[in-house]
């Protein structure tokens, strides 16, 4: 993982320089004594949750009157519910229903991107792409809900880094690992890890919600920037497959990588108390500052009671501080982890491609 | 000053629009190889292109053409790699390749004495039957799209294969509109005659042939016929004259066929240059002198082409890289000023000299892209199929 240094360490003398990456309040921005609903808000308010899956863009695929502007109830998604969810940041999945293969799928992640620019383009006022953290913030401050493309398929990249560097600059951000022979059931081939090592050099986020043992394994030892997984809760208190087991995530937590938490009964449970027992579950093994929010909304799945859709944030968050959790700790499982990864991603590229040419290897030469 | 020394000067100022080079397609055989095809170097030995002949030919602006071949499935993904080599030729060579997008970049580019690059894709095969896909290739920078290559697609019929849908299918009339909307260039280089027409009839922008030549001057079907070229001036459109010696030459039309019958009677594609195919090639010339084109070759096809079109019509789009033959004095980009010295002796004035190089081609590009703010405000983004408006899988 990361051995570049990401953040300026400071000598003694420079201690009274003002951190100028500090961008969040240090004082408390919930009154102690209101209520912890109340109190929850304060907290969103200041720190809005970057919500690690939505599967949106294949719901609206054929939808044919919708406007997520005013409310729409065919789906869990829209502007009013992520304004009263505090929502400030949603990763749009470009998840292809299965069955969709080769050149299908290059063509049918083209299609996705350009369903989730116009509809972002629709609703200005409510929503904006973007690509960094930076763009993120800025979308916050200008009261946008940031919108980041991904994670798509590996199969989208029809084993080929041009289409790869194509879809980053088209604007994808994330790309999850499994489903594809040069990362599937025994792990990462040598195309694998170059496709890993192309998207350290771009700053494509690896997410390996789903992928193999032997793939995770291999992508935190490869991975330069640090890894998502954007749909895992906790195998040990939920024995579903895409969840991790308590030495993954002590090793994620070592190479500062990120488990996004789904709101599924079928991964957490069907109660607000059960998610919130993954949240703890992770934070206790992986750490605070590797735990985040996943809604999974719009992705087919069914939800935990009273967390319907995306407005419901903030009972998950009132229940985390029922059992004590901390404002900082709940700002870094909101917004400050996901903003964490976003940088390092970024870094890791600029530092990559002052060392690395755009990749030319083919999955024929590598894999044989 | 002779006049070749003059033609140097001339495009001093206003620099060769090139409106077809198959570059990356040479690139693409090489394993996008960029090290070995170094084209910062004199790449003579193996390619058309390289950037010192560039400038030495006076080429100001360039579409790179991001082709991929229409026989094989993955044309889409292969597609995004072609776009993707001619992107890191750009990150390559920013000193002497300026990325360009509208016909402001362009002029830029010229100011700033670079080569403007600008992309066209080969063939409607490479959207997929997919408007999502054609957006996303604008948006990757794709400035002109060729409606067919040597195959018909669903939606539209090319020039050298069998009559499908007889021109355009609705489906294709809403790919023409779409890419008005977007201010991305219908180009009707390889399409059939009936697809032309079809084409122009549905077009609000004017249109481009990114590289063809005169039928009336030599009958080959990758040629555009006069009552085409007449309906120029309405359109506003441009036709960049190709140098391909096979559709320029008669005596080369005829020489091809029977070279491409020998491939055939061999078991090879006609289009196939693997090196088994081109020694068979190269056995055939040596029993068949090839029959030369000529840089009056060229020049006679824009004599015909001013003639009916006019002048404002007409461009240049050598097809460099892409063509195994070149017409003598245009042998490599080196060449264009030996065909602007041939029309100078021909008593072609500067002036119109200039709009050839320069000033059409220029001006297609930013018409569409006032065509394109237009629709915008009144047209939404189109989301047909060809399902819908063919009613039959694409």
């Amino acid at each position: 993982m990361a051995d570049l240094q990401d953040e300026l360490h400071t000598t003694g003398g420079l201690d009274a320089v003002p951190d100028l990456f500090e961008d969040e309040p240090r004082a408390p921005v919930s009154d102690p004594d209101g209520t912890q609903l109340e109190r929850a808000r304060a907290i969103l308010t200041a720190h809005p949750v970057a919500d690690g899956y939505s599967g949106l863009p294949w719901a609206l695929r054929h939808l044919h009157w919708y406007d997520l502007e005013l409310g729409e109830s065919s789906v869990d998604t829209d502007v009013p519910r992520l304004r009263a969810g505090h929502v400030g940041a949603l990763f749009w999945s470009l998840h292809l229903p299965e069955g969709i293969v080769r050149d299908r799928a290059v063509g049918a992640t083209l299609e996705q991107l350009d369903l989730v620019k116009s509809v972002v383009g629709a609703h200005p006022d409510g929503l904006r792409l973007v690509c960094t953290a930076g763009q993120a913030t800025d979308a916050r401050h200008c009261g946008r809900i940031a919108v980041l493309l991904g994670p798509a398929q590996a199969a989208a990249l029809d084993d080929s880094l041009g289409v790869l560097r194509a879809l980053h600059s088209l604007g994808l951000r994330v790309l999850t690992l499994s489903g594809v022979s040069w990362a599937g059931e025994t792990g990462l081939t040598r195309f694998g890890e170059e496709v890993v090592r192309e998207m350290n050099r771009l700053g494509v986020l690896a997410d390996l919600s789903g992928a193999s043992t032997d793939t995770v394994a291999r992508v935190l030892a490869v991975s330069r920037a640090p890894v998502l997984f954007t749909r895992s809760a906790a195998r040990a208190l939920r024995p579903h497959p895409a969840n991790l087991p308590d030495d993954l995530l002590a090793g994620l937590g070592a190479a500062k990588g990120l488990c996004m938490v789904p709101l599924t009964p079928e991964q957490t449970g069907p109660s607000v108390r059960a998610v919130a027992d993954h949240l703890d579950h992770v934070r206790e093994v992986a750490g605070p500052e590797c735990v985040g929010l996943s809604g999974t909304f719009d992705a087919g799945t069914a939800h935990p009671q009273d967390l319907a859709d995306a407005s419901r944030y903030p009972h998950l968050i009132a229940e985390l501080l029922h059992r004590g959790w901390t404002e900082s700790h709940i700002a870094l499982l909101t917004w400050g982890n996901v903003q964490r990864v976003l940088r390092g991603a970024d870094f890791t590229a600029r530092a990559a491609q002052q060392r690395r040419r755009p990749s030319t290897a083919n999955i024929a030469d590598l894999d044989g | 000053m002779t006049s070749l020394e003059e033609a140097r000067s001339l495009l001093r100022e206003f620099p060769v629009v090139d409106g077809h080079n198959d570059l990356p397609w040479a690139l693409r055989k090489t394993g996008y190889d960029l090290d070995a095809r170094d084209i910062a170097q004199h790449q003579n030995a193996h390619l058309h292109t390289d950037i010192p002949r560039l400038r030495e030919g006076g080429v100001g602006a360039q579409y790179w053409s991001v082709y991929v071949r229409s026989d094989l499935p993955d044309a889409v993904p292969a597609t995004l790699e072609q776009i993707d080599c001619v992107r890191q030729l750009l990150a390559r060579h920013p000193a002497d390749l300026a990325p360009a997008l509208t016909a402001a970049d362009m002029e830029r580019a010229r100011q700033d004495g670079r080569i403007a690059s600008l992309m066209g894709a080969e063939g409607g095969h490479s959207i997929n039957c997919s408007l999502g896909t054609l957006r996303g290739l604008y948006e990757l920078g794709v400035r002109y799209m060729t409606l067919t290559h040597n195959d018909n697609n669903p939606w539209a019929d090319s020039a050298t294969d069998e009559p499908n849908v007889g021109g355009l299918s609705a489906f294709g009339r809403e790919v023409v509109r779409e890419m008005n909307r977007l201010g991305m260039l219908v180009d009707l280089s390889h399409v059939a005659a009936t697809t032309m027409r079809d084409a122009l009839d549905a077009t609000s922008a004017p249109v481009i042939f990114s590289h063809s030549s005169a039928r009336a001057v030599c009958d080959h079907p990758r040629n555009i016929p006069d009552d085409v070229l007449e309906r120029l001036p309405g359109n506003g459109g441009v036709a960049m004259v190709t140098f391909v010696p096979k559709f320029v030459l008669q005596a080369a039309v005829d020489w091809t066929a029977a070279a491409d019958e020998n491939l055939r009677a061999h078991g090879f594609h006609h289009l196939d240059t693997s090196e088994e195919a081109m020694k068979l090639h190269r056995a055939f010339e040596e029993r068949t002198p090839r029959p030369v084109a000529t840089v009056a070759t060229v020049a006679d096809h824009l004599d015909h082409m001013r003639e009916v079109a006019g002048v404002d019509h007409l461009g240049i789009g050598g097809d460099y890289d892409g063509t195994a033959f070149t017409p003598d004095g245009l042998g490599d980009v080196s060449g264009y000023p030996n065909l602007i010295a041939e029309l100078l002796d021909r008593g072609w004035s500067k002036a119109d000299l200039a709009k050839v190089t320069w000033q059409n081609s220029v001006r297609v590009l930013g018409a569409a892209e006032d065509v394109a703010r237009e629709l915008q405000a009144t047209r939404p983004v189109s989301n047909a199929t060809i399902e819908s408006l063919d009613g039959r899988e694409g």
